[in-house]
């Protein structure tokens, strides 16, 4: 039997977000789309997403009058990244 | 693109972001480099004032110096913060051990100061303080000259105790050039051999 994998996490985008997110404190946006090279809005609708499951938590404010987006991995987030690198070894050891 | 995702798929961007991540060292040589120029010109402008025979004034450049210092630090500081895209464990190390130590710094020279401990005492404390700064930046930062610099700081802070009061302000430079000009250059030629910010 194997374990079911998250199918939040199971996404190309998401999976990228949150393995960015779960080595640093805190990122911006504008690094995220930087570092996965997907569209804003494409990472816009992924991040709410994560959000509503309670993975990441989400911060804006507004920096020099520009807005600015700021996320960061919960606990939750880091327990729900950690049982799908379990569940993907699973899966690589068959 | 989301229906041919599989497990070797999930392995190969795990990794792949993780390492952008965490290769991204900022700059700090500047701070090493600025703090141990002020230092270094402070303890020996206050050795020479005090050979000249200037005992009430011998002092004057530290406030002078730290004060500027301190000044130039904290805007670089905001600006360098602005301009990260990311705040990593690193950098939140670094801003606690950094500010314990300006911390402890001045509870050595506040004690100093009322006469508790000599000049000397103190000047020994403040070296061993330098050579636990550098020392454990050096193991957060994987670099070993920072490493051995606070090793050697504590070696000098130790033979301080045996030299004349007056030159242990010349061991606060010499500790100065080992544990921050030294590394400081070392670590800003390698950061622009990685083609660093």
């Amino acid at each position: 039997m194997f374990k079911e994998l998250d199918p939040l996490l199971h996404s190309q985008l998401r999976l990228q977000i949150i393995s960015l997110l779960i080595s640093v404190d805190s990122a911006e946006f504008g690094y995220l789309a930087e570092q996965t090279g997907a569209t804003k809005g494409n990472i816009s609708v992924q991040l709410t997403k994560l959000k509503n499951a309670g993975y990441i938590e989400v911060h804006k404010s507004f920096r020099d009058n520009y807005p600015l987006t700021q996320c960061n991995i919960t606990p939750k987030g880091i327990a729900a990244f950690e049982s799908y690198v379990a569940a993907i070894q699973e899966y690589i050891k068959k | 693109m989301e229906t041919t995702f599989n497990e070797q798929d999930s392995i190969r961007v795990i990794t792949e972001m993780i390492e952008n991540s965490k290769s991204r060292i900022k700059d700090n040589s500047f701070f090493y480099l600025l703090w141990g120029w002020l230092v270094l010109i402070a303890s020996i402008t206050n050795f020479i004032l005090l050979k000249m025979g200037y005992f009430n004034i011998a002092w004057i450049p530290w406030p002078i110096l730290m004060f500027g210092g301190g000044i130039v630090s904290g805007i670089a500081g905001y600006r360098m913060g602005k301009k990260a895209k990311t705040k990593t464990m690193f950098d939140t190390t670094m801003a606690y051990l950094w500010s314990g130590f300006v911390i402890t710094l001045f509870i050595i020279l506040f004690v100093a100061a009322s006469g508790n401990i000599s000049w000397q005492a103190s000047n020994v404390l403040i070296i061993a303080l330098y050579g636990l700064g550098t020392f454990v930046s050096g193991g957060i930062l994987k670099f070993k000259p920072l490493i051995i610099g606070g090793v050697i700081s504590w070696a000098i802070a130790v033979a301080t105790l045996f030299v004349p009061e007056i030159y242990s302000l010349l061991m606060v430079a010499l500790s100065i050039v080992v544990a921050y000009l030294v590394p400081g250059y070392l670590l800003k030629s390698k950061e622009k051999n990685q083609g660093h910010v």
